[in-house]
């Protein structure tokens, strides 16, 4: 356990001591900044489904660059030789990354509660719809972390490493879309039921689904693994 | 405290190590010496449990590195060839992270620093971030964090490359204090290194292990064998003859010399009678012009070259 803190602590530490969280969450909180007063003026309804969408499709583009210095920033500054030859196991070094990633996200999903405080002060939103849409955005966030993580775990290049991840997670967004020109019921389905999007629409209605839950930590928990064994295969 | 049994390294049909064995005891420091691309490293991470072995048996402080990694992690410091510094992360903070890793209690974490920081006198930089450090430094880092822990077996990969002469004495001071009471397996390019504070001398090319011993063991199993080098200007052929003519020479080597085309060098092996260059200066020096001759003494350098050498050519 101590050592998934270290790595915990040490990937805290090295993402306030980059620019580019700081860059992330800038970039994320002006997005989802926009999104709201534009949805929100426009509609003139105090609700937060258009902004969640919008939030979610830049959640998707920003979480590569969260995510592409995990593994890869390791090969190319050599520092995983010296992680392989501490005490560590590949699970405690994939699951504090993890860790650190996900405490990002939760920091980037919390400040933007800024934008609920006018819409409850002039608004009569409903509370428990915009708790589940929340719900929703993290877990979709945690997913798309995970992957992040995987690819980065591949290659030395940082770059390579968000854009591979980049293409993937849209796939994952826009493959509900497909359904649509699907002749066969099977078909259908599955590409309903493997769209990051489709799941994340239940949560901004309101519902928190325990299929849609299921769903997002299953894939996390898939990528996460299959980034420890790749840790392990590398010996 | 290190074993290594009949280990090879292969990646795909390549073999990069063949069939290593030997071993390094507790209190003892072991040099390992070979030419760029010989298998030092290779071999140092299959010790470090960076890589497995394809096959034969590595252990460390008596853990099987194939099946307990993480015990043997626990007693292993290591140092790679390039210190893995956090580059945003200030020394202190870097040292830390490691202490925490190794699993050091946290009521001894502060002294377990301390102790490393002055022991690599890194007092100047403890609150710089790694990327400020000169190459020294980063170098004096990369070991402070493999001495965290006081491990029982050291692995130090070139630990004095980019240090100034001064920084290098006190590194070595450091190795051979550490190395009173643990196992330590140091490679270097440097010899003198491995000839001042190395009980034994490991010597490694294309991946085959060529030699184990100490240095004087080294040396005088080379002393039985001594060369006479000579620069004269003659028929190449003639010369050979007459000087294979001697009695103790065992064998001639002759080529022109590389900056004046009519010398010719010539390098023979004799054995360890006395007289016998004199033997061959007068057969030479009779019939051709002597320029040069030179009884080589067989310093570790020369025995290394032999040994390398020798191991290219089988």
């Amino acid at each position: 356990m101590n050592g998934l803190m270290a790595i915990y602590q040490k990937e805290l530490a090295m993402y306030f001591r980059s620019p580019i969280a700081y860059f992330v969450i800038a970039v994320f909180l002006l997005g989802t900044g926009y999104f709201f007063v534009y949805n929100i003026f426009l509609t003139g309804i105090g609700t937060m489904d258009q902004t969640f969408q919008n939030m979610g499709i830049l959640l998707v583009t920003l979480v590569p660059i969260l995510t592409m210095r995990l593994f890869s920033g390791e090969y190319s500054a050599r520092t995983m030789e010296l992680l392989a030859t501490l005490p560590l196991r590949p699970w405690q070094i994939v699951i504090g990354k993890y860790l650190g990633a996900a405490t990002m996200l939760l920091i980037m999903t919390l400040a933007t509660g800024i934008n609920l405080i006018p819409l409850f002060l002039y608004g009569n939103p409903e509370g428990s719809t915009i708790f589940a849409g929340y719900i929703g955005f993290f877990l979709l966030g945690l997913a798309c972390v995970a992957i992040g993580q995987f690819f980065s775990a591949l290659t030395q290049n940082q770059i390579v490493a968000a854009l591979i991840t980049v293409p993937v997670l849209l796939a994952f967004w826009f493959v509900g879309h497909l359904a649509a020109f699907q002749g066969s019921v099977w078909l259908r389905e599955l590409f309903g039921h493997l769209s990051f999007a489709v799941h994340f629409g239940d949560f901004i209605r309101g519902l928190i689904r325990s299929e849609a839950v299921a769903f997002y930590l299953v894939v996390a928990a898939i990528a996460l693994t299959l980034n420890a064994s790749f840790l392990q295969w590398r010996r | 405290m290190i074993a290594l049994e009949s280990v090879s390294k292969r990646y795909g049909p390549k073999t990069i190590i063949h069939d290593i064995s030997f071993e390094v005891a507790k209190g003892e420091i072991v040099g390992f010496r070979g030419p760029n691309g010989a298998g030092k490293t290779t071999t140092m991470r299959m010790i470090a449990g960076y890589t497995t072995a394809t096959s034969g048996k590595v252990s460390v402080a008596g853990y099987d590195m194939a099946s307990q990694n993480e015990e043997a992690a626990k007693r292993l410091g290591y140092l790679p060839e390039h210190p893995p510094l956090y580059d945003v992360l200030e020394v202190t903070n870097y040292l830390r992270f490691v202490a925490k890793v190794k699993g050091i209690p946290r009521a001894a974490v502060r002294r377990e620093l301390d102790r490393v920081i002055q022991a690599c006198r890194l007092e100047a930089v403890t609150d710089k971030e790694t990327y400020k450090l000169s190459k020294g430094y980063r170098q004096r880092l990369g070991l402070a964090q493999a001495l965290l822990g006081d491990p029982e077996v050291l692995l130090l990969d070139e630990p004095t490359a980019g240090l100034d002469p001064g920084q290098i004495q006190e590194t070595r001071e450091v190795i051979r204090s550490f190395g009173e009471n643990h196992a330590v397996l140091l490679s270097t390019h440097i010899l003198p290194e491995a000839t001042l504070i190395c009980r034994r001398v490991a010597i490694i090319n294309q991946g085959r292990l060529l030699a184990v011993d100490s240095p004087s063991g080294l040396q005088q199993a080379s002393e039985k064998t001594n060369q006479v080098s000579l620069l004269v200007s003659g028929p190449a052929d003639a010369i050979g003859d007459a000087i294979r003519s001697v009695d103790g020479v065992i064998s001639v080597h002759a080529r022109p010399n590389g900056t004046r085309g009519e010398l010719l060098s010539v390098d023979c092996q004799v054995d360890n009678r006395d007289g016998v260059e004199a033997a061959i200066a007068r057969v030479v020096a009779g019939r051709w012009s002597l320029h040069r001759l030179e009884r080589q003494q067989p310093t570790l350098e020369n025995i290394f070259l032999r040994y390398v050498g020798e191991g290219a050519r089988t």
